[in-house]
């Protein structure tokens, strides 16, 4: 009976996608010519002279400049750098904060207990830890991966608990009645059911993660993408400057975008 | 039919496959506590529709999860073959109120659900799900998932993945309240149906009148707070049943009969959650 009522209108779904692809089509055109009126204006206050011409350099020297360091292999041993620190810390980051996220969801009394810690100190500034990271794993690499870990750990702990909590309970009852393991509660409820949460954390802790790594880079280091802003800006080369952080603009977009991609496909 | 032998398992037998024997439930100590439900006691027989009604906060959903083994602390008896219910039962198969399809999964792997639990392998499950699907009357739908799909459908989905389990007792919680009237008419016509096919021995637990005379061989009627037995009434229906019955003369004749007692049990019930709500407002 269902099954006839359950036929969508097409016309209505076809004027329904017509819009918004129209609705699509506008907000690219505004899109592009915020972009065109942002390059517009730099360009002309570069030829202005109204400010130093080294401050804000023309955007062909800047295109230059990208050209430049986009065939310096250099700048490929340091984003090699950078992307492993990266990634590690959001592997260790993320793997401890899933599980204690596990932990505090599942437990409400443990919930209660720890997470206003993690709750308040989520938000505050890790790079004041730098000093002691370096004190404990030194200047190179691992002192960095161990402060990124930290920085994305609260956030992917602080929505894995929410995640863990706002499983519907009735698909819980529902497994309860079939009789369903420990394991298999875990891995067919539990885990799917937290699925968006999590990558979500995940992806907000690979914003966290990026942000903590090259800042640590800036202020220690003597390799990676921030070590090289440091080194380009200690020449004074501003065309380079700005045209690696426009990479490094391109490169944590892509990353955002791909996690972005995996997590808006769950259901 | 050979997939659904459990479910008939006993029939000719007229021995109660499911007894409630003096079960009593208290929520809580002292002055604040509550009890859902006093000393009840009915039983069903193999085969049998029986229906639980009563009003709002009357116990019904504590004695379905009672039943259901999802609540284990009780005093009395549930017993199914002479076994005390103490955790979830294999014998009984579950169907919510709430909306409770796995939106993750498509509908063939919803109703496959509880076959994946116990083991079994891919295409036999493939196998049973189609055959349920197809009674519930969702095929060519196996592919799509939950959100595509209307809250009637949804609910025929559970249904569904509660029957491939292949319960003995078929324990349902209102799982028509989130549907409208007319759907829940098809519906019991559905049901009703797949009941005689599979000569399934269901409990109905309902504030409907209508969907429980519609269906039921027998209506256990409950008091409000405390919940205790009111009066059983024995449903003379001709089977098998449609929703046409709705309109007889004897169907009026029952749901009249029974209103009168629900009537009393309903404002009581009415008038204490008014109070409650002058005093303490809930969510």
């Amino acid at each position: 009976m269902a099954a006839t009522g359950q036929v969508k209108n097409p016309t209505a779904t076809m004027g329904f996608a017509a819009r918004r692809a129209s609705d699509a089509r506008s907000t690219n055109l505004i899109r592009i010519g915020l972009l065109l009126a942002i390059a517009g204006s730099w360009e002309a206050l570069a030829r202005s002279g109204l400010l130093f011409r080294d401050v804000v350099p023309s955007l062909f020297s800047i295109s230059a400049a990208i050209w430049k360091l986009l065939g310096n292999p250099a700048f490929y041993a340091n984003l090699q750098v950078t992307a492993w620190e990266i990634f590690a810390s959001l592997a260790i980051g993320s793997g401890l904060g899933i599980a204690v996220g596990i932990i505090l969801g599942a437990n409400r009394f443990l919930g209660a207990a720890f997470e206003p810690y993690v709750y308040y100190l989520a938000p505050t500034p890790r790079i004041i830890f730098f000093p002691v990271m370096i004190m404990w794993f030194g200047v190179g690499i691992a002192s960095k991966i161990a402060l990124g870990a930290l920085s994305c750990f609260f956030t992917v702990a602080l929505s894995t608990a929410g995640g863990m909590r706002e499983v519907d309970k009735v698909l819980i009852r529902v497994g309860r009645s079939f009789r369903a393991t420990q394991w298999q509660m875990a891995t067919k409820i539990y885990l799917p059911a937290m699925r968006a949460p999590v990558l979500n954390g995940i992806r907000l802790g690979f914003g966290t993660a990026t942000v903590t790594a090259l800042l640590a880079e800036t202020k220690l280091s003597n390799q990676g993408l921030g070590f090289m802003i440091m080194q380009i800006y200690a020449r004074f080369d501003m065309p380079s400057l700005y045209g690696l952080l426009i990479i490094v603009f391109i490169l944590a977009g892509i990353g955002n975008l791909i996690l972005g991609k995996v997590t808006g496909t769950s259901a | 039919m050979t997939l659904a032998t459990t479910a008939a398992t006993g029939a000719t037998t007229g021995q109660p496959q499911l007894v409630i024997d003096n079960v009593f439930k208290q929520f809580g100590e002292g002055p604040g506590s509550v009890i859902a439900i006093d000393n009840m006691s009915f039983d069903v027989k193999p085969g049998e529709f029986v229906s639980v009604i009563g009003p709002s906060g009357c116990g019904k959903s504590t004695l379905f999860n009672i039943i259901g083994g999802l609540l284990d602390e009780y005093a009395g008896n549930v017993l199914i073959e002479r076994e005390r219910i103490a955790g979830p039962h294999k014998a009984v198969g579950m169907v919510f109120q709430e909306e409770s399809t796995f939106p993750w999964r498509n509908v063939i792997d919803n109703v496959a659900f509880p076959l994946e639990l116990q083991g079994v392998n891919k295409s036999e499950r493939l196998d049973r799900a189609h055959h349920f699907i197809d009674l519930v009357g969702l095929k060519g739908f196996e592919k799509l998932m939950p959100s595509a799909l209307s809250g009637g459908m949804r609910q025929r989905v559970s249904i569904a993945r509660t029957l491939v389990s292949g319960p003995q007792i078929l324990l349902m919680d209102e799982p028509f309240a989130a549907l409208d009237e007319q759907t829940r008419l098809l519906l019991g016509d559905k049901i009703t149906q797949i009941q005689q096919d599979l000569n399934q021995t269901t409990l109905l637990i309902t504030h409907n009148l209508t969907e429980a005379v519609q269906l039921s061989d027998r209506i256990v009627v409950m008091t409000y707070r405390p919940g205790r037995v009111k009066r059983i009434v024995n449903i003379d229906l001709p089977r098998p049943r449609t929703s046409d019955v709705v309109s007889s003369d004897a169907f009026g004749h029952y749901v009249a009969e029974i209103w009168s007692d629900l009537r009393e049990e309903a404002s009581r019930g009415m008038a204490d959650t008014e109070s409650v709500r002058r005093t303490a407002p809930r969510g």
